[in-house]
């Protein structure tokens, strides 16, 4: 702690900005397409999991299990190092993609499995009246209403997930964390290293709480309703 | 809040913030007397490998530590106590803390290790923020390689990736030897947390060799490995301490120093079937 304010320090840190801005960048992208893959994967298997259909719950019931009860790490070692003994070999941005969606994919399907199952029957059972199939009604109907309910946690999942991409580091996948120890342990610079990168993942979240914050008000917003400020106003 | 509820919790705060601050100024290196300290204690706090055969290996069911780097801390820890080596070990006078290439500096300068003899190289940066003796052994740096991939020097590793540990010279280590001898070919290289790893990756096929110090090569030999025949870089292990314990450091390198003259250090080096590069 000592070295914290030498100036020298902080000097080769700025010199090595290179190698952070391209650790920030594949972070970026292993976050952005991490996390389509996890919506995508919840959204699937949170339908399978409130389906009518026994076999798609005990599928749904069983993915959401193993990944959820299972650490990340191991998950990628196992991509990285026991895939190939199978003949796969992906490249460890792949993997990123892979070990992350399939991850946050298990809780996201949580999630939306709640949320499904807040919306009282009735909406289902009117939808299927008036003529939709049961993924219209998911889609037009069901879904919607459940925006309000699961955004705040999956917004949670989404922050945890662009923090999770530094299992990347494990696999020497190039990404913020793999290079943020790569210089801090080259001349045990650790303190600007350490703190190089905090700041640098704070940057990618703190923007995205604030944008999971707003989308969270504009949910609440009933169209066609008048939104009163305070609680006195409403007992008008 | 409740008045007692606030109470409570600035108690809380405030308590947390006293014992946290007692912690660190316990544990600051840095005093002049450092040795005078150690004396005190009547213990040497000394940062080992735990993995690299012959030189420091942890018996995990024992949590017994063994090896040359570890015999060496019993005798600098019999010079500090001024008893015999055997004495040191049998009175357990010195303290093994398993350290990685990535832990080591952190904790010398947080003060929570004296020394640190952990096949640490010398080099001219790491003199800036660390005390070093005079070098009592010198490897050179080796590749490990799958036999099956038929590799027989390092041209062939031409656009392969190699394993390298985090923290370590090795990458330049490869790359001055490289251009040293006018090799035209380029390589990458996966950095990882420990040598296991670099084993994992070498043999799932991710890195087509594994590079680092030949002493710690040796212990990851096994049927399906091979070294390739190059070595160079040779580099210089020395004893670590903290830059401001400089009555320690002294200490340290005239133990060295009488050491090898008087031959016991060959002797040590023999009986764990080691040989210096140089």
């Amino acid at each position: 702690m000592k070295n914290l304010f030498t100036l020298k320090r902080w000097a080769a840190l700025w010199a090595a900005r290179a190698d952070f801005a391209s650790g920030l960048w594949t972070t970026l992208r292993v976050s952005f397409l991490g996390l389509c893959f996890a919506l995508f994967l919840g959204i699937v298997f949170g339908l399978l999991s409130t389906s009518k259909n026994k076999t798609a719950r005990g599928l749904a019931r069983t993915y959401v299990e193993f990944f959820q009860n299972t650490p990340l790490y191991i998950q990628t070692f196992f991509f990285y190092n026991g895939l190939p003994y199978f003949g796969v070999i992906l490249s460890p941005f792949i993997i990123g993609i892979l070990a992350i969606g399939l991850y946050h994919g298990a809780y996201i399907a949580e999630v939306i499995r709640t949320g499904i199952l807040g919306i009282p029957n009735g909406q289902k059972e009117a939808a299927r009246s008036q003529g939709f199939t049961y993924l219209q009604s998911m889609y037009y109907v069901i879904l919607p209403q459940t925006l309000k309910i699961i955004l705040p946690p999956l917004a949670n999942q989404a922050l945890n997930l662009v923090k999770n991409t530094s299992v990347l580091a494990m696999i020497a996948g190039g990404d913020l964390m793999y290079h943020s120890d790569s210089w801090a342990t080259l001349y045990d610079y650790h303190a600007q290293g350490y703190i190089a990168a905090g700041l640098l993942y704070f940057i990618l979240c703190f923007p995205l709480a604030k944008l999971a914050a707003y989308m969270e008000k504009r949910a609440k917003i009933i169209p066609g309703s008048i939104q009163v400020q305070n609680a006195e106003a409403a007992e008008v | 809040m409740k008045k007692s509820s606030k109470v409570f919790l600035s108690i809380l705060l405030i308590l947390s913030i006293v014992l946290t601050a007692g912690c660190s100024s316990k544990t600051s290196a840095g005093s002049a007397s450092a040795l005078e300290n150690i004396k005190k204690a009547g213990v040497l706090k000394v940062g080992v490998k735990s993995d690299v055969p012959k030189f420091s290996m942890v018996d995990t069911a024992t949590n017994e530590y063994s090896g040359f780097e570890d015999d060496l801390a019993y005798e600098i820890a019999a010079v500090i106590f001024d008893c015999t080596s055997t004495e040191a070990k049998e009175k357990k006078m010195v303290e093994f803390q398993g350290v990685t290439a990535k832990t080591r500096g952190p904790l010398l300068e947080n003060g929570e290790i004296d020394l640190v003899i952990a096949t640490f190289t010398i080099t001219e940066e790491r003199k800036e923020s660390y005390n070093f003796s005079t070098p009592y052994f010198t490897d050179a740096i080796g590749l490990l390689v799958k036999k099956n991939n038929n590799y027989t020097s390092i041209t062939d590793l031409n656009g392969e990736a190699i394993g390298v540990a985090q923290s370590s010279t090795t990458k330049d280590s490869i790359d001055a030897y490289i251009a040293e001898n006018n090799m035209e070919i380029t390589v990458t290289y996966s950095e990882y947390t420990s040598y296991p790893e670099i084993k994992a990756a070498l043999d799932s096929g991710r890195v087509k060799a594994f590079s680092v110090d030949g002493a710690i090569l040796a212990g990851y030999i096994d049927d399906t490995t091979q070294l390739l025949p190059e070595k160079f870089s040779p580099q210089d292990y020395g004893i670590a301490s903290n830059l401001n314990n400089t009555d320690l450091a002294e200490l340290v390198n005239t133990s060295i120093i009488n050491l090898r003259e008087s031959g016991k250090l060959n002797e040590m080096l023999t009986s764990w079937g080691l040989e210096s590069y140089k």
